[in-house]
């Protein structure tokens, strides 16, 4: 690994790397824990595998996969939890996807726990009542529903949006399909998190709390897994951070898919703070009490639990994902954040304490206990690697930045460009005597001013610019009219050649009436008869009929005849 | 979704016997917000690709009926520049949820973008109707009525929408409609309040320092540049700014390092290159100098400040005929200002043209204001051709824009142009009381010693005649002092004999006078490239 080799003095040693560990998988999936209560943390991580397919629930030991099971679906989030006070005490995993959450004790499937139903649209249920007695045909249906739909407060179900999707003719069978089951509405889970029940205690029993796809967070129960607090937010939730206990006070920092972060306490139904991000939340981590939120903007920025802003800082590459680092031994907390510039930096407050370059873009983060060792970083690439480091027990993060000071480019010298020799003489010359240099110059310059007129008027006079000087008949001699709107009429084309050299068969045209911005292709056919292997110029005249001097001139420099010069 | 449900390695019981009647009758249909939230992180982490894949099997799944993929996907077509798609998009998806305010904001901002303001208001009051305290809303509607040029209307909006949630941007837009109108001083008060609201943000530093350094309260200038880059060490603009007041105050070696740092974040900006190049000017070097102004002049071939210093570095490298070149450019784009005139004039003058030099003076004195350089050198001329009356007359102007000058500010007149002006009126023999209080006036402030010195020496031979021919021959010397200080070289044809001795003494001199005289002109122009900056 040249990295580490270079980085001598890097805080970080670098226990394993596995570039095809084939893991696709964010920062929500991964958890730490001591799954066997042997004293050794796992790792455990739902894989959302390829396309689609082979989701899994993996767990790693040491540097190896201990076990892996199949998910029946994409894994939003993957949490452990302890759910009671038995011995062992052996947390269990919690698998959040669709609308359910998998309940893993021992790794073995344990139980599932469901979203309760949504309400569904009392008229919606009318229509579909009535539906199902065939009182109303599909097309009766289809306007009823579609009358809800634009007023309801509660949305359709996805049956009624299906069906009013459907084309005619398919309607009746949809209809004859699905109208004996009854309406139901269901919703997913977006984001979870655990909440201590009662006690702060590292060993705990603690809650989950979810937030789901209609913009809602429930707290459930551990052993029940009944709800025991449902909250509403205004927008759905993407990322979740839970603090306190659920029996005494705790506060939820939700980060919504509006660029919104929300605030809930305990006993609020509704947000009690709101921060306007103005930008796509990528992560949220709470450091001791201030919130942290990293942005799709490129900024990380922090906030007290009130929701007032504290800092900014400026990333210098895309973040991709971002976590907590909790040195629990030295009680020092700091952020880490993952971007698109491989790289991993870690900001204490808004001071940049340490970074780390990976071999490949670092996707999900996570740093905690693993095996027996307190202080392990764990990362995923997107590449699909594995990365595990282990803090040194040695190292020590500064409180300030490591960054400050002047910026590198201050360093760097001025590209001031270079002068020649030649140059420095010219400019002697130049002081020595300036008054000629100049008197030369505008002297040129009047001369050629002069002859530029010149040239000019003597074009002017015998028509020999290929534009006629004349407003009468714009045209030029590739037989455009110019002109816009005007077409030009009573033209003659005329070509004077020398009769030794040349035989043409039609040497005067009367040209059609020109219109402008078409082409009129006038050809003839030119006969040398010359076999000298000589050319001459073809002199073409446009003329006005009843005048002599021509409105235009050209000149063709005809070329030596082909069949001479092949002979 | 039933086929990893069979397989041997996740036995899951519970999922497969109890809970979905699966296999009945009535197929399940698929939730249609089941992978929202995929998408969601794909769109997040920019991974476009793959957000894609996931908007196109949800759309593929749900017959294109949810909202969000089809959302995201708008989203995605504005990011790629493909606006009108994402504007039918966004209609979708408003047509597939009418309640969500969000729909209606997004197609309005789609709108806003194709240009079509008008248009945009009125979905925006649309949405209004469903959220009335939005901030972003407010926020919006005060842009469009901006492009519209709607001022009142757009600042009522902005204000609105900075009770409901005060937001950077929002600050920035309302000084930027000031700034429109022309209200400096109300777009000060707004940049002051976003400061005090969000005192770490370097855009709003850097404005605020800009507008500052525009109405000439540099002390306040300097402050906010400087905040702006101890939170952003590489900020290009402020860097510019505090690099062009460092020069102001001579610190050539101080503003080329801050310049270093921009010169490698952008090295195509043509006042950056002016400005090192006028750096290595004040540090008299000025082969560096004019390759640093002509690759400034190379990329910005019609900015005539670029020009305009070119010009004088020529004139200072006694170059008169490539001086005269960049000065008539310069006059070419910008033909309403004096002191270019005046420079083409000391350029003439030495190229021995002095028909044309006087004609280049009237044109200066006619369009200049304040400038009593122009008067004075054009006096010189003039006395040295031996039109003593024009000469005096030039010199009274010079007098009224000095007492002028002096009562609009404390500003410190340059020693060497009080020196020539003493010289010049001593040769002019003008009323002593006027002649010389001035200049005492002035060198009271700056170059007491020198100036008073030299007023004195002179003073004395004024009263009789044998000190009369003294001052003659001296003026005549010093008539070349005043068009060097100008930055013009040896011209005076009167005083031929005295000049030949003087010459090594004047190429001695005219390095310290041309730096100090010159950089005035200089810091002007970095004035007004500044100006020029906060209206970018």
């Amino acid at each position: 690994m040249s990295l580490s080799s270079k980085e001598t003095n890097s805080k970080w040693l670098d226990a394993h790397y596995d570039p095809m560990a084939n893991l696709y998988t964010f920062s929500s999936c991964i958890a730490l824990a001591d799954l066997h209560g042997d004293g050794e943390s796992k790792l455990v991580m739902g894989d959302l595998g390829m396309a689609g397919h082979t989701m899994r629930l993996k767990v790693y030991r040491g540097t190896g996969l201990a076990s892996e099971s199949t998910l029946l679906d994409l894994p939003a989030a993957v949490t452990t939890f302890l759910m009671d006070q038995n011995e062992p005490r052996t947390p269990a995993v919690a698998v959040a996807s669709g609308p359910f959450v998998y309940i893993y004790k021992n790794l073995r499937p344990y139980f599932k726990f469901t979203l309760p139903p949504l309400d569904a649209n009392p008229l919606e249920q009318d229509v579909w009542e009535q539906a199902k007695e065939d009182m109303i045909d599909p097309l009766t249906l289809k306007e009823m529903l579609e009358g809800i739909r634009d007023k309801a407060e509660i949305p359709l179900s996805v049956r009624s949006l299906r069906f009013l999707a459907q084309e005619v003719p398919e309607m009746e069978s949809f209809v004859n399909i699905h109208k004996g089951q009854p309406i139901k509405r269901q919703t997913v889970i977006t984001c979870m998190s655990t909440l201590k029940k009662n006690m702060a205690d590292e060993d705990a029993v603690s809650c989950l709390v979810i937030g789901t796809e209609n913009a809602d967070v429930l707290i459930l129960d551990p052993e029940a897994f009944t709800i025991l607090a449902k909250m509403t937010l205004p927008r759905v939730p993407a990322f979740l951070d839970v603090m306190g206990q659920f029996d005494v006070e705790y506060r939820v920092t939700v980060a919504c898919r509006d660029g919104n972060i929300y605030i809930l306490r305990r006993e609020s139904k509704r947000p009690k703070y709101c921060i306007e991000l103005r930008a796509q939340p990528v992560g949220l981590v709470r450091v001791h009490k201030n919130i942290v939120v990293g942005c799709s903007n490129e900024t990380l920025q922090g906030y007290t639990q009130k929701g007032k802003k504290l800092w900014t800082v400026y990333l210098p590459a895309p973040l991709m994902t971002m976590s907590l680092l909790d040195q629990k031994s030295r009680g020092f907390q700091a952020v880490m954040v993952g971007m698109a510039n491989q790289e991993v930096h870690m900001y204490r407050d808004k001071n940049l304490v340490d970074i780390i370059c990976t071999q490949d873009v670092v996707t999900s983060i996570c740093f905690g206990r693993y095996g027996r060792e307190d202080n392990t970083l764990i990362m995923t690439t997107k590449g699909g690697g594995l990365i595990i480091k282990i803090l040194k027990r040695t190292a020590v993060f500064e409180e300030k930045d490591i960054s400050l000071g002047p910026p590198v480019a201050q360093s760097i010298r001025l590209s001031v460009p270079k002068k020649t020799r030649l140059y420095v003489d010219q400019t002697l010359r130049e002081r020595e005597n300036p008054v000629a240099m100049h008197r030369v110059f505008q002297m040129d310059l009047c001369r050629l001013r002069l002859m530029a007129a010149r040239a000019y008027v003597k074009a002017l006079e015998s028509s020999l610019a290929p534009v006629t000087s004349t407003l009468q008949e714009p045209l030029k001699m590739n037989a455009v009219n110019t002109s816009a709107g005007r077409p030009s009429i009573n033209l003659l084309v005329s070509f004077l050649y020398d009769r030794s050299l040349y035989a043409m068969k039609r040497a005067f045209f009367k040209a059609p009436m020109l219109v402008p911005g078409l082409n009129y292709p006038i050809e003839t056919f030119v006969e040398c008869l010359s076999d000298k292997g000589i050319s001459d110029i073809i002199k073409v005249f446009v003329l006005r009929e009843g005048q002599s001097t021509p409105l235009l001139t050209a000149h063709i420099n005809m070329p030596v005849s082909e069949g001479l010069a092949a002979a | 979704m039933a086929e990893p449900g069979a397989e041997p390695a996740s036995p899951f019981p519970m999922a497969t016997e109890s809970q979905k009647p699966r296999p009945r009758k009535a197929p399940e249909l698929p939730i249609l917000e089941r992978r929202n939230w995929l998408i969601h992180l794909h769109y997040i982490h920019k991974d476009y690709d793959a957000c894609k894949i996931a908007i196109k099997e949800q759309l593929h799944e749900t017959q294109g009926m949810c909202e969000y993929a089809v959302y995201v996907q708008a989203l995605i077509f504005r990011l790629e520049g493909k606006i009108q798609e994402s504007l039918e998009l966004f209609q979708t998806c408003s047509i597939l949820n009418p309640q969500n305010a969000d729909n209606l904001k997004q197609v309005a901002r789609s709108l806003f973008l194709l240009g079509k303001h008008k248009a945009a208001i009125e979905v925006y009051n649309e949405a209004a109707k469903l959220n009335q305290k939005d901030w972003e809303i407010c926020h919006n509607l005060g842009m469009c009525y901006m492009y519209l040029k709607h001022f009142n209307k757009a600042k009522d909006h902005l204000n609105n929408a900075l009770q409901l949630s005060r937001h950077d941007l929002t600050y920035m837009m309302l000084g930027k409609i000031h700034l429109l109108e022309g209200e400096t001083d109300k777009a000060i008060e707004v940049y002051k309040k976003a400061v005090e609201f969000s005192p770490e943000n370097t855009d709003l530093l850097t404005t605020l320092g800009l507008l500052y350094l525009q109405l000439g309260v540099y002390q306040k200038a300097f402050e906010h540049l400087g905040n702006a880059l101890t939170y952003d060490p590489s900020n290009y603009k402020a860097i510019l700014a505090a690099g062009s007041m460092m020069q102001t105050h001579g610190d050539f070696d101080v503003a080329l390092t801050k310049y270093r740092v921009v010169a490698y974040t952008m090295p195509e900006s043509p006042p950056l290159w002016n400005n090192i190049g006028m750096c290595f000017f004040g540090k008299k070097k000025y082969v560096a100098a004019i390759s640093c102004l002509k690759r400034a002049n190379y990329l910005a071939p019609f900015d005539w400040k670029i020009l305009y210093n070119l010009g004088l570095v020529h004139l200072t490298m006694q170059q008169y005929a490539s001086a005269f070149h960049f000065l008539s450019a310069a006059i070419n784009f910008q033909p309403r200002m004096g002191e270019l005139y005046m420079l083409l004039a000391v350029a003439l003058t030495n190229l021995e043209d002095a028909e044309n030099a006087k004609r280049s003076y009237e044109q200066a004195v006619a369009l200049d204001q304040c400038n009593p350089l122009v008067n004075l050198n054009y006096a010189v001329l003039l006395y040295n051709q031996g039109d003593k009356k024009g000469a005096l007359c030039q010199y009274h102007e010079m007098e009224k824009k000095v007492s002028a000058l002096k009562e609009s500010s404390a500003l410190d007149f340059d020693p060497e142009m009080v020196d020539v002006a003493q010289k010049v009126g001593a040769a002019l023999q003008v009323g002593e009381s006027l002649v010389w209080t001035k200049p005492t006036k002035d060198s009271k402030s700056k170059q007491r010693a020198a100036a008073s010195s030299k007023s004195s020496s002179t003073q004395q031979p004024l009263g009789s005649n044998q000190a009369l021919g003294q001052a003659m021959s001296s003026a005549a010397g010093y008539g070349k002092t005043v068009q060097l200080s100008t930055g013009a070289g040896v011209s005076t044809p009167l005083a031929k004999p005295p000049s030949l001795p003087l010459e090594p003494e004047l190429g001695s001199e005219t390095g310290p006078e041309e730096t100090t005289s010159s950089t005035e002109p200089q810091e002007r122009r970095k004035e007004k490239r500044k100006s020029r900056l906060t209206t970018d």
